[in-house]
């Protein structure tokens, strides 16, 4: 029942009626890695009212699928998906197990790691084989990036953002097998989901925006992060923003564009008061035009975008504000 | 000899003091500026913030944590807002005298009310007729049936028109040579704040004068024993209200410093910043040497004071030396700034108007030169 | 209740951006940067506060760290907690988020029986998420991670919110468990003076590996299962134009430059 060839799988995650983006994205990056290893991909997915959605997952390169289908298993419940992908991999003994860093992924991926007692990195921007047969793992941090591997414990563990990996074609002239998995009966949750209470999003949302403003811990204060705000609306751009403003309590985290926190690929980049982290640029794929406002000649975010403004952002922004008002006196003014 | 590093409770005392002044004092500035108003509010977060219990002993309310604590909290006030440190300074400088010479009943009848805030305090010596020469003071007091009448006027308080309990120097009608400090309190029929000031700088900081006319001052409200007025002032002047002044100098000085740090590394001109150009570099030298010298000489100064030493002479050194060094590291703040340190959105302009109210307050430089040579002369 | 606060002292992140990778050495160089309260783990520390203010409680913070971090531990002693456990020793350093978690549960069980482990949800430096929950598996207790609100706290049986996709969950769980928490759930307060002087009266406990009796190889850069092996200097350049001329004059030619590109 078990195909031998499998020994990378990914843990994919239903979502409202069909697959999450990032799943078939590393479902896609798996089927390379795979190649690399002379091997399969296997998934595991599990929920409920899946049963036109695993097919999805061979469509897009999965050999296996190990479904779990069931009303117990929506919404996530921890305890009970550990239990049962434990002992799939403890059965199957994969190599590399990969996991969207989605909610859902960030806190089920350290509870396998260390049931399995095995390494894990977060919020990878790279995966890798390299010639020892490892998976190297890519992440952003002090100024550059650092290469991690887990040579001895296996599976090799990582969580991959949304938007990291490009979504692989799907090709419905694949094939592969569906296998239903053991669900445990009775088992004893001390944890448990009782529901998921969706809340409004307000503003454009980051992923899909064409231009995005974002601000970083130059700002300076909540009043010359108002003045960024302000901008974004007369542009219509979708408003980001980095960990320090996060950390300043001006933004939320759910605007924090970067390594641990969203991808977004605009036409149109501008980052005000922002150094040019490479835990935050890293979040920025393909724009075609990045600007800088940085008060700092020094910041490396000069070295990253196509024009830089060195100037104060709490001088410059208002009076870049009051010129696009005076140019287009309509601007920022249509809602959405 | 000396360990020259603030003790861990030191320097977490500090952070505690730099995150209050930070995130409850800052966003009062700017109103305090404009209207010369907003010392309510002030008051009001450093009485939440045990800022008033600092010097007041436990067994009476306060913390007890000492003079070097009080310093510490007194600079980080003052960079963020020296009207505020200004204020917070002269209320220590009240408690003093109860501290120091109050009786059992005057202290406990006070200090607890001192230390949560809910009175305020503060001392009253400087006259029209002069501030440097206690000496000539000539607010007057008669003995009657056991009370003491008061006739006369004060200049420049601090706290004039806020405070509950105000202590005041004056001179026995009868006798020249004799001086006694009296407890007049905000209500005592005769006794009324009059004239406010507007200063150039420190804004938003209470000042002006009193006036007392007959005013019937019990005998129980004597402090420090009759004819011991001289001793009271001079001591707690001399060591507390310098020493505050001494907090008030380093914290403004501090700030001058970080404003021209922060400009001079992000003002290009010829294309790198001009923290690069070495006439910019003296006058942050200058700046950081005399903070550096400052420090020295106050915490030592507070130090001894903690142990219980008379500090007047140390503290005179101290408060000359500091009050002379922002004097001129406002202006060389300024003149880093150019053009824009003319501007009264950049805070430097307030520093500078700041500093030259701290020159003079609790004895100007002449004086305190004067009274430095004494003590090396004696 | 007994609460344990795990709590890590982190590079100030104010200035943490000057800790840069040397591209000639490929490492990092050693800088004196302040060491801080990671600022998720004041939240876990208030959340614990509150319960304090409701039911009798003990908390204890647990720190993993060099030994300056004891600064860091004495705040949280100034800041309300009761007592400090801090796990320093050289053999700890170079450890990934299993080893910590695995050393940081192995002192949770030294320490007795436990109620509730709060954890801030990531550090600043790191920010990789797993500690909290790798806790909780290794002491065989249930975890919820990015708590937002606790809603019911009363006895064993609690619930809280916690961040989700698309908004938040609402989960009941038993107790004792391990709930990582996020910035929303309360507004930390601030260091006061009379809390720096009671903690004078606080006692910080220094353990070291041999106290914690773990083998060598289970803790530090030995017991981590994953490796750094390679430091690369950044490499996204792009060729950049430096706008020039006076604030108003790019403040013009930016506007140029938007209307090209079709935002205006």
């Amino acid at each position: 029942m078990v195909d031998e060839r499998i020994s990378v799988f990914v843990i994919a995650e239903q979502s409202d009626g069909g697959i999450q983006a990032v799943s078939l994205q590393l479902i896609g990056k798996a089927h390379e890695l795979a190649d690399e290893l002379d091997s399969k991909v296997g998934a595991i997915l599990l929920g409920n009212k899946l049963s036109n959605v695993a097919q999805r997952l061979i469509e897009a390169g999965a050999t296996q699928v190990f479904l779990g289908d069931a009303d117990i298993l929506a919404p996530y419940q921890a305890e009970l998906y550990t239990e049962i992908i434990v002992k799939l991999v403890d059965e199957y003994r994969p190599e590399i197990l990969l996991i969207g860093s989605t909610f859902m992924g960030r806190e089920l991926a350290p509870l396998i790691a260390a049931r399995l007692e095995t390494g894990l990195t977060a919020h990878c921007i790279e995966l890798e084989i390299n010639p020892e047969g490892f998976l190297e793992q890519r992440i952003p941090a002090y100024g550059g990036m650092i290469t991690i591997i887990c040579p001895e414990k296996r599976p090799q563990m990582a969580t991959v953002a949304n938007g990291v990996f490009s979504k692989p074609l799907l090709d419905s002239s694949r094939t592969g097998e569906i296998i239903s998995v053991d669900i445990p009966e009775d088992f004893p949750l001390r944890t448990l989901t009782l529901e998921i209470v969706k809340e409004e999003v307000s503003g454009i949302s980051l992923e899909s925006a064409p231009v995005i403003v974002a601000g970083g811990a130059g700002s300076g204060d909540q009043d010359g992060w108002q003045q960024i705000a302000e901008l974004a609306t007369i542009l219509n751009a979708g408003f980001g923003s980095t960990r320090p403003a996060v950390d300043a309590g001006w933004a939320e985290l759910e605007t924090m564009i970067g390594q641990s926190g969203k991808m977004v690929n605009p036409e149109l980049y501008v980052g005000i008061g922002i150094s040019g982290e490479l835990q935050h640029m890293v979040g920025i794929v393909g724009a075609k035009t990045m600007i800088a406002i940085n008060n700092d000649t020094k910041a490396p975010i000069f070295e990253q975008v196509d024009y830089g403004i060195v100037e104060d952002c709490r001088v410059f922004v208002p009076a870049l504000v009051k010129a696009l008002k005076e140019k287009k006196p309509y601007l920022g003014r249509t809602t959405l | 000899m000396i360990d020259f590093t603030f003790t861990e409770e030191q320097e977490l005392f500090r952070k505690a003091a730099r995150e209050f002044a930070e995130t409850k004092i800052a966003p009062q500035v700017q109103n305090m500026e404009k209207t010369n108003r907003g010392w309510d509010e002030v008051v009001k977060e450093l009485a939440e913030a045990e800022m008033f219990a600092v010097t007041i002993p436990v067994e009476y309310g306060g913390l007890g944590m000492g003079y070097v604590a009080r310093m510490i909290a007194t600079e980080e006030i003052a960079r963020i807002s020296v009207a505020t440190a200004m204020m917070y300074q002269v209320f220590g400088l009240g408690f003093e005298p109860f501290i120091k010479f109050g009786t059992e009943e005057q202290k406990k009848k006070y200090l607890p009310k001192f230390a949560t805030g809910e009175q305020l305090a503060t001392v009253a010596v400087t006259e029209p007729s002069g501030g440097s020469d206690p000496k000539g003071c000539s607010t007057r007091y008669k003995k009657m049936n056991g009370s003491y009448i008061l006739n006369g006027r004060k200049c420049f308080i601090t706290n004039s028109h806020i405070a509950d309990a105000q202590v005041i120097l004056a001179v026995d009608e009868e006798n020249p040579e004799a001086f006694t400090t009296f407890i007049v309190e905000k209500g005592m029929e005769g006794f009324k704040p009059t004239h406010e000031e507007h200063k150039v700088g420190m804004r938003g900081c209470n000042t002006g004068e009193i006036e007392m006319k007959n005013v019937s001052v019990p005998a129980e409200n004597v402090i420090g024993g009759e004819g011991k007025g001289l001793k009271v002032a001079m001591a707690c002047i001399g060591d507390v209200g310098r020493g505050g002044m001494v907090g008030i100098a380093m914290g403004l000085q501090q700030a001058c410093l970080e404003a021209a740090v922060k400009f001079s590394n992000e003002r290009i001109l010829y294309n790198k910043p001009i923290s690069n150009l070495q006439t910019i570099q003296n006058k942050i030298a200058e700046m950081k040497i005399d903070l550096e010298a400052g420090r020295l000489l106050g915490y030592r100064a507070a130090a001894m004071q903690d142990k219980g030493g008379r500090t007047s002479n140390e503290f005179a050194v101290a408060k000359y030396f500091t009050t002379e060094a922002v004097q001129k590291a406002a202006k060389m703040a300024v003149d880093i700034h150019g053009g824009y340190g003319c501007m009264e959105e950049f805070p430097v302009t307030r520093y500078l108007r700041d500093s030259f109210v701290v020159g003079p307050s609790a004895g100007t430089s002449d004086i305190m030169k004067v009274i430095i040579a004494r003590w090396a002369l004696s | 209740m007994n609460i344990i606060v795990c709590v890590k002292a982190v590079p100030d992140p104010r200035v943490a951006d000057k800790l840069k990778i040397d591209p000639v050495t490929k490492s990092l160089p050693r800088l004196d940067i302040p060491l801080v309260i990671n600022s998720l783990d004041s939240h876990a520390l208030e959340a614990a506060l509150q319960l304090k203010k409701k039911y009798e409680t003990q908390i204890t913070i647990l720190c993993m760290g060099p030994p300056l971090a004891g600064n860091v531990v004495r705040e949280c002693l100034a800041l309300g907690a009761d007592k400090g456990i801090l796990l320093t020793d050289r053999a700890f350093a170079g450890a990934d988020a299993f080893a910590t978690a695995y050393t940081l549960a192995k002192a949770i069980e030294k320490n007795g029986p436990v109620d509730v482990v709060f954890c801030g949800m990531a550090s600043s430096d790191g920010a990789t998420e797993w500690v909290g929950p790798e806790i909780a598996t290794f002491l065989g207790l249930p975890v919820v991670t990015m708590v937002r609100e606790i809603v019911e706290d009363q006895g064993l049986d609690w619930i809280v919110n916690a961040d989700f996709q698309g908004g938040y969950r609402k989960v009941k769980l038993k107790l004792p468990a391990v709930l990582t928490v996020t910035r929303k759930i309360n507004q930390p307060k601030a260091l006061s003076f009379s809390g720096i002087i009671k903690a004078r009266s606080k006692e910080i406990t220094e353990w070291n590996r041999e106290k914690l009796d773990i083998p060598a190889d289970r803790v530090g850069l030995k017991g981590s299962p994953t490796h750094v092996t390679d430091m690369t200097d950044l490499d996204s350049r792009r060729e950049v134009e430096i706008l020039e001329g006076s604030l108003q004059e790019k403040v013009e030619r930016l506007v140029q430059i938007l209307c090209d590109a079709g935002a205006v």
